[in-house]
Parts: C-alpha cells; structure tokens; sequence
C-alpha cells in the first residue's frame, strides 16, 4: 500500500503549502508513490488515516497544541514544514512583548478590541512555538518559503526510509558556489556564517544579507560572527533584531 | 561511454609520462614552441569574436560581475575582460564542477546504472598564470595513476589561452611564489600590450586555433623585450609578500605542529569553508545520492567539500575524527604546505590571494601564516609525518563507477548482516586479507566495508553492522539483489611478511570482521606460520560473531584462542572471561619480542591494547592495526579520511605502530 500523506496547518502563511501545490509536474510523480488523503491548500476531502504528517505554521494556542497532539498520535512520520513549524518563523518575534502589548499593537483602540480578551479562544494568549516545543518532529524542511527541491528531497528521503539529513554547514557555502560577491563587500551584513545551508544562498545571490530564515547551524559559531560584524561596524541592535527575526531566542534543531 | 578524444592531450608532467595514458595520447617529446605573434587589439578581438561565433567549443573568458571578475560563457569578445585583478571562484570550477553528475541510475526495474562524464568542449580564455599552475597541480591528483574518469574528459577536451597578469590583486603574493608568470601548460598565452597583444604558442592545438581564426605575424624582438619588461614591471607591484621560500614552508611546520598561532587564529574562525572553496588548489569533495520524486531514478553526484567544515570527518556513529576548530584549521595549512609537497612534488599554494580577501574574520591568508611563524621564535616537539611511500596498485577503470554484482547469500547475525557476495562479471575479487570494497546501494550511498572472507574463490563475503541509510538499506535485501562493488581498496595486510611469524590476534567487537580475512587465510596454511594466539572481546555474549567458526577453533590444537566480554548481564551469562580485551593479555603466553600482534578494534581500544602489549616490551614495529576514518572515493582523491597527511583508504587502513605512533591524527 502506498503510505498516507496529510498537511496541516496552523500559524501560517501558508506560503509553504504553495510551494508544494507548485511542484507542478513532479506532483505527479509524488502522487504516484503516495496517497494524499489531506491537503486543505488543494483538495476538499480529509481523511485522519494517514502516516505522514507534514505541519506548516507555529503552535500558538491551547486549542493548537491539542490538535497537533492528536495529528502526533495518528502519524508515523511527522515532518515540519517552513521556517513557522521549524523555528517559529517571524510570528516567534512577537514572543518578546506579553499578548496584551501585541494585542494593543495590532489593533490599537479599534472598536471590537475589548472582544480580543482571554475569554475568546482565539485570542488566548498567544506564544509562539515551533512545533518541537510541542511534540516530537522526525523531520525538518526549512526556509522561509521552503525550497521546492529540498521539499523534494527530505520528501523522498522520508518515502525510502532514509534519514533525512539537512546540510550542517552555512550558507557561505552556497554562496561561494555560486560565485556571488559577498553582501558585506557591499555594505550590508548577513547571517549566511550562522544559518544552515539549502536555500542556494538566494539571498546574497540577489544581493541582501541572509535573515536566517532556515535557523541556525547544529554547531553555529556565533562568537566568531559576532567579531565579524563588530568589524564591519554592525551595531548590537541591528544584531539582535536580525538575530531574533526568525530565530527568536533559538538554538537550531 | 566516454566523449571522444578531441586533441593531443597537453599536459605538463613533471615525472615520467604515467604509464596508463596511451602512447598516442601524449606527445612524443616533450616539444617546447616558442613562437610568439603579435596582431593588433582589433584583430584581437575579431579572433575572439570568431572562436565564439564559428568554433564547436564553448568559448568562456573573464567578465566583470560588479566590481569583481568571474570566468562565464562569452557572447561578445567585448565583455572579455584581461586587465582583472582576480576571479571570485578559479577555473577550476570547469573541470571539477561544483556539482557534476556521476552516475544515474533506475530504481524501478531491474538494475541499470550509468556513468555520466560527458564534457563540454570548452575554450577558456583569461586564466592567469597561479591558476594555470594550480591546474597542473590538480592534473597531477586526478590524472596520476588511477586517473578520476569525469576529470580525464573534461581535461582532454579543454583549450587554455592564458593570459599575463596586468592587474595585481591586493592580497595576491604570486611573485613570491613564482606564480605570477608561466612558461608552458597553455595552448595560447596572451599579453595584452594595450594597442596590440602578443600571443604565444605552446601547444600544436594553441598554435592550429591560431591559424584557423587570424592571421597573425611573429611578435619582432622589440614586441618580445616589450612582454618580459611588462612582466618585470608587474613582479614588483605585489604589496604582500612571504618572507620564507615556499620550499622551507614544509620544515617551518614540522616545527611548529603546537604553535599557539594555531588555535588564537581558529578561535575567530566562522568554519564557513571559504577559504577552501574559492582555492584553485583546493579539490575535496563529497558524493551523495538521490533519488527523483517519484522514486523511478536516481542520481550519485559529487560536490565541493572543504576541511575547514566539521562534518567533512563526521562518521556513523557520531564521532568527528578532526574535532576541535584548531586541528580543522591547522590541517588546511599543513596539506598546503607539507602534506601535497611531500606527496606530488608541489606546494598546493599558488598565492592568488582569494582565501585572504574571501574570508571575513581575515585569518586564511597563507602569507600571514608563514610570516608570523617565520618571525616567531616558537617551536614545538616537532612533528615529521611524513608520508609512507607505498607504490600505489592499479586500480579497475573506470574508477568511480561500481561493478555490478548479485547477493548470493545473506544470513542475520547478532545486530549484523552477513553477505556472500558474487561480481555479475564472473571475476573473482582479488584481494588480500585487510582490503575493504566500498559498496553501493543505489539511492542511498555507497559505504566502505571489509572482506571478511580470505583470498580466494569466485565469492566474498561482509559482516554488515546496522548504522545509517546505507547499511539499513544493505540489511534489508536478499539473496538475488544488486549492488554496485568498487574495489579491492586500501592495502590489506602483507600476508608474505608475515610467513614464518608467530602471531597474536586481537579483535574488538567488529574488529573481527576484517581480521577474519587473515585469521581464515592463516588457518588454510598454517604450516607457513608460527604459533597462532587468537584474542577476541564482545561487548556482550550475545555479539560474538561467527559462532560456527569460533567453534571450529576449539577442536584445533594447533592455535590457543580466548574470549572475553566486557560485561554479562541478563539471562544470557556466559562461564568465560568478563573484563575488557586487555584482561586476557596477561593469560596467554607468547615471546613480546618474537611476536607479531594484528590489532583491530574500536577506535578506543587500541590505546589500552597497545599499551599493555608495549609494557610487556613488544617492539612498536611488530604491532599491526587497521584504522578507520569518513570514506568517500576510497582511492585517495576525495581528501575525507586523511590522518594528517595519510589516506587511510590508500596508505590504510592496515598500518604499522611504529610508522604511525608520531601522527598526532591517528589514535
Ligand atoms: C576501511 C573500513 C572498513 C569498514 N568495514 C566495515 C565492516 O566490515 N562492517 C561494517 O559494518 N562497517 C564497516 N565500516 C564502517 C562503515 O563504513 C560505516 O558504518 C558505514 O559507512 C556507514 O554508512 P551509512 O550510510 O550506513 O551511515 P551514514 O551515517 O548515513 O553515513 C553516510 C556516509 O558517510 C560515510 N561514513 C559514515 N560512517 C563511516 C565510517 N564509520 N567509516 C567510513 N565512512 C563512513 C560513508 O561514506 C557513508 O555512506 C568500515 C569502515 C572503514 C573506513
Ligand atoms: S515559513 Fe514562511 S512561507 Fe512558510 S508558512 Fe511560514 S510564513 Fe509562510
Ligand atoms: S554573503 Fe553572507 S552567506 Fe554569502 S559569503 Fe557573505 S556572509 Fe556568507
Ligand atoms: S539566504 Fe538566509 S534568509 Fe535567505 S533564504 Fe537562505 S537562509 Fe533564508
Ligand atoms: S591557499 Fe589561498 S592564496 Fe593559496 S592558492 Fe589557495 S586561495 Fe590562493
Ligand atoms: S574562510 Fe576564514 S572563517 Fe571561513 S572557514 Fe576559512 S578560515 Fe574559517
Ligand atoms: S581520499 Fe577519499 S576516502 Fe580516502
């Protein structure tokens, strides 16, 4: 039997989810080696027999955690899609303020803003998690979309029983193949040293610094980083704000 | 399978002609042209314009990207740039790709694998001397004995037109290498003398493109004594410099294995492995395999990897054999300036200055390096480590496509695999006891693995432990299915040496493994050795492997063997020894002296056993080991298992103590 496959998600954009529906041809190829039984970006069926789970979006509410749990329980395989499952994505920057400041942020004095209370679950407090702060995940797909062919590739790692490895080492080295000018040389700053590679450095390629949307290394040398952007006249704000854009208080995965 | 030989194939060899190259393909004598034309920038120009508008060949040259340069395709000679300072990446790039197919495979039906080393005919117009030189140096690891098939084709089927350096790069230091000028390795040189260029011949190809697409008159000796003063002018210009010869770098880190410079430098290293990548005399790499969407076929494809990058050393099970940031950043320099000088002849440094200006922290720079260890006055225990000199065996060609081969037979051991295993050819293996295949199982990698059975007959047998995607994916075929074999590899034991000796076997777990090879090939001739002691550890009872054999053994009494097991717990306990592999040490008798003891084990294991063996005033040379590291090519290309300078899968895995005790890398 072929096995089962559902997407879910949560806290998103659903941006990743897209990148999937535009494999374009090779869906058709996946299809043929997999039973999709639930996909809400592309089909209206749902099914909960399923064995692999991919989770796009971060884990925001009670009501989220508990979905997810069950979804955990009925799959084999879980696999976490883009950088809001991964890392938390953007959102996880909110995590900084208290849901009140957020709230107050978002919505200033509009009307309705009283009904935004902890009474309504849709607003209950709000924290941001990647979806390893909430159950176990066999499988990381980063990046902020993901890439289509390293979707591809963890996808088929997963179907033949590999472990689906993530390149360990930065950006840098994308980029170096690639032969792009390094971003610094142009006046701007990066976080290519730090982040994990497997985007193609489409960033620097078209000239601005790496935000670290695919998290950082296993092993990231960031005091060595630090040095750098010392040396090239970064401030500690603009660090921190870039370092906490998509990796707010992480450690990698 | 392979592309069709374009040209007399002009490369510089500074030994002998190697032996494996056809006759026809080199040329006759080493003939030296020395014709010089000259023509004017117009025409020039229309030249260039002709090789890319009538030539087959691709036609790539130096364009500007931004501020900086790069070697790409050209539509117009106008974009060719040859006053740049430097391109980002070297040429090398096109005759190792940074990502290059090696084989595709079908995963669906049956079983078809096939190599892929089409190349591009190509025309490269713009490279300037260093990375001429780091050409042939790369000439000389790829195409030695044993040549790398995809580089061969792609080598064979690409035209050099060089061109003098009339911009010197801020942190280039070529003058000081004796880099900055050339005088043979290309088919065309160019001099760019501003109203008109001068281009010298060395090749019969450089000299026929010539006549093909211009005219050209021979340069006068005005137009001649105008190149060598350019030349002259240029040497000066370089603004950095290394104070100590390139020939003394390899004495200056003998010295210096413990300089303090390497560990400050490395504390501000990013291991973004820039420095390597961006290096003309850089040529690591990695292989992988993946299968498409659909999961009908697949791809091997070889990539760029450097040493500066933790995971270059990472193995199975976890363990980084290059593990601190200080060794990873060392060994860049020592296999610049001592390991490939000791092993080819060359200093594989040409000073172009890209790993200076591409590294952020700025502490790549060979030049500072040398400087600094030339000015201070610290020195260390030094360190020799030189490389054995083995005579390296001819290996099947093609070298990087497997044989296919069928599982005859599989049997579940303990948490291992057994495999008798058949070459579809019919051939039989041909190995000596200690040699390793690396096996492929398309789509998921090929793994090294020892023979296990002795030498001899048309089958061979592995003993397979469970640890990632390759061997999961080995445990779980049958009898009847392919896989891809390359080998034998490595050296394997010196079974003739070893006539006439007593010997004291001592395996570890799956030590074991390849030690069966020797321990069955002594027993067939046991009339050819002396007194025979086989020492064998488990972790557990449970993991002893080959218990049919083992028993086999108590009914000879012409060999004392023992057991041991580190620990007995559970139902399953066990009236023999209980303690590490070094407790039955002191229970066997045997002359230190005038024994030969064959150690092979966990990496931690040798440490104990060796110096237990040493305390009981066993010579250094009478101990025998097989060593493991990360593998990928097996044949000494890939770079990925060296012990400082050594590759394990070439020089290895089976070593003498006393050659490899001074080696701060191996144990
Ligand atoms: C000379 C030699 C002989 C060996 N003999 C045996 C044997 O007889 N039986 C046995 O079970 N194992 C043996 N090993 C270890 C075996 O090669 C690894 O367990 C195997 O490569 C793991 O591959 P994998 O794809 O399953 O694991 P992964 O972790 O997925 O490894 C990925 C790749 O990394 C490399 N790699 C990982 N671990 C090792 C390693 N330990 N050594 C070298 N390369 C590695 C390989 O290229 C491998 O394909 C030997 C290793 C060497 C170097
Ligand atoms: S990772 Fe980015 S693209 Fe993907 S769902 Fe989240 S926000 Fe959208
Ligand atoms: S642009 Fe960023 S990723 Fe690229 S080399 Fe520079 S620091 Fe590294
Ligand atoms: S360069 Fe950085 S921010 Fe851009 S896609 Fe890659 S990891 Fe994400
Ligand atoms: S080590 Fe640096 S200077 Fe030397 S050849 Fe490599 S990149 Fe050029
Ligand atoms: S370029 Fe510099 S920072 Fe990067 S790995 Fe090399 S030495 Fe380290
Ligand atoms: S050099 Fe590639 S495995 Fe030894």
């Amino acid at each position: 039997m072929k096995p089962r496959v559902a997407f879910f998600d949560f806290a998103s954009c659903e941006g990743c989810q897209l990148q999937v529906v535009n494999l374009e041809e090779s869906i058709l190829d996946l299809i043929s080696v997999v039973d999709v039984v639930s996909f809400r970006e592309a089909m209206k069926e749902h099914s909960d027999e399923y064995d692999v789970a991919f989770i796009e979006g971060s884990i925001t509410r009670p009501i989220d955690e508990e979905r997810l749990k069950k979804i955990r329980g009925n799959a084999k395989l879980l696999v976490a899609l883009g950088a809001c499952a991964c890392i938390g994505g953007v959102q996880g920057m909110s995590n900084e303020w208290s849901p009140e400041e957020n709230k107050k942020e978002v919505y200033g004095d509009l009307p309705g803003y009283e009904h935004t209370g902890d009474d309504n679950p849709f607003f209950e407090k709000p924290i941001h998690k990647a979806v390893n702060e909430v159950v176990k995940v066999d499988a990381y797909i980063p990046g902020c979309p993901i890439d289509r062919n390293e979707f591809a590739k963890i996808a088929t790692a997963v179907l033949m029983g590999k472990t689906p490895k993530l390149p360990n080492y930065p950006v840098c080295v994308e980029c170096k193949k690639n032969e792009n000018i390094c971003v610094f040389e142009l006046g701007e700053f990066c976080l290519g040293p730090v982040t994990r590679a497997g985007c193609n450095a489409i960033c620097p390629q078209y000239k601005s610094g790496c935000e670290g949307c695919r998290g950082f290394l296993d092993d990231p040398q960031t005091n060595a980083h630090k040095e750098v952007l010392e040396k090239y006249d970064v401030s500690v704000e603009e660090m921190l704000k870039r370092y906490n854009m998509f990796n707010f208080r992480k450690e990698g995965y | 399978m392979f592309g069709v030989m374009e040209r007399n194939l002009h490369i510089h060899y500074p030994d002998a002609p190697p032996m494996h190259l056809h006759r026809d393909e080199l040329p006759n004598e080493p003939v030296r042209y020395m014709n010089k034309k000259i023509m004017s920038k117009d025409n020039w120009l229309s030249f260039v314009d002709r090789l890319i508008s009538d030539d087959r060949r691709e036609v790539v040259g130096v364009q500007s990207k931004g501020e900086k340069f790069v070697f790409d395709p050209l539509d117009n000679a106008k974009d060719l740039k040859l006053d740049h300072d430097v391109t980002i990446l070297p040429p090398k790039k096109y005759l190792l790709p940074t990502c290059e197919e090696l084989m595709r495979f079908s995963l669906s039906d049956g079983f078809e694998m096939e190599s892929c080393s089409k190349a591009v005919p190509r025309i490269i117009i713009g490279m300037h001397p260093y990375d001429l030189i780091a050409i042939q140096q790369m000439d000389q690891v790829y195409l030695g004995k044993n040549p790398d098939e995809n580089y061969k084709n792609r080598r064979e089927n690409t035209l050099i037109i060089a061109s003098d350096i009339l911009t010197v790069s801020d942190r280039s230091f070529a003058a000081s290498m004796g880099t900055c000028t050339v005088s043979d390795g290309f088919d065309l040189l160019v001099t760019d003398l501003g109203d008109a260029v001068v281009v010298e011949e060395g090749s019969p190809a450089g000299t026929e493109l010539l006549s093909k697409y211009t005219s050209a008159q021979d340069a006068g000796e005005g137009d001649v004594a105008k190149v060598t003063q350019l030349r002259q002018k240029k040497q000066v210009e370089y603004k950095v410099a290394v104070d100590v010869d390139k020939k003394e770098w390899a004495g200056l880190l003998e010295q210096n294995y413990e300089h303090t410079v390497w560990k400050e430098r490395s504390e501000k290293c990013l291991e973004c492995g820039s420095c390597t990548l961006v290096c003309p005399t850089c040529f690591c790499y990695d292989v992988e395999d993946t299968a498409s969407i659909g999961l009908k076929d697949g791809v091997r494809t070889r990539t760029w990897d450097g040493c500066l990058l933790r995971d270059f050393t990472l193995i199975g099970s976890g363990e980084v054999f290059r593990e601190s940031k200080e060794d990873r950043y060392r060994h860049r320099y020592y296999r610049k300036g001592k390991y490939l000088p000791e092993r080819y002849g060359f200093v594989a440094c040409v000073g172009c200055g890209r790993c200076a200006t591409q590294c952020l922290p700025d502490i790549a720079d060979p030049a500072d390096i040398f400087n600094t260890l030339h000015g201070s006055n610290m020195r260390g225990e030094p360190k020799i480590l030189a490389i054995p000199k083995v005579e390296e065996p001819d290996m099947a060609e093609p070298l990087l496509t497997p044989r296919p081969a069928t599982i005859k037979r599989v049997e579940k051991m303990a948490a291992e695999t057994f495999f008798e295993i058949e070459l579809d050819d019919g051939q039989p293996l041909g190995h000596v006891p200690g040699q390793f295949v690396e096996v492929s199982v398309f789509g998921y990698g090929e793994a090294p693995i020892s023979i296990s059975s002795p030498p001899g007959g048309n089958t061979f047998e592995l003993v397979v432990r469970t640890v990632g995607d390759v061997t999961s994916k080995l445990s779980t075929l049958k009898s009847g299915d392919k896989i891809g074999i390359r080998g034998p590899l490595g050296n394997g034991f010196d079974v003739e040496g070893l006539k006439g000796k007593n010997l004291l076997f001592i395996a570890g777990g799956l030590g074991i493994v390849p030690m069966r090879s020797l321990i069955n090939h002594v027993l067939n001739k046991r009339e050819d050795f002396g007194e025979v002691t086989i020492l064998y550890g488990a972790k557990h009872p449970k993991e002893f492997l080959f218990e049919d054999e083992i028993f086999r053994w108590h009914e000879r009494k012409d060999i004392v063997h023992k057991f041991t097991v580190d620990q007995c717990t559970g139902d399953v306990c066990w009236e023999g020894n209980i303690g590490v592999i070094t407790t039955l040490i002191p229970k066997v008798q045997f002359d230190p002296k005038d024994t030969t003891a064959v150690v092979i084990g966990p990496p931690i294991m040798y440490k104990f056993v060796i110096r237990d063996l040493k305390g009981l005033g066993m010579p250094d040379e009478n101990i025998l080991m097989s060593l493991e590291r990360r593998m990928k090519c097996g044949v000494g290309k890939c770079g990925h298992c060296q012990i400082n300078g050594i590759y394990v899968c070439k020089e290895g895995p089976v070593f003498n103590y006393a050659e490899i005790k001074g080696y701060p890398e191996a144990l």
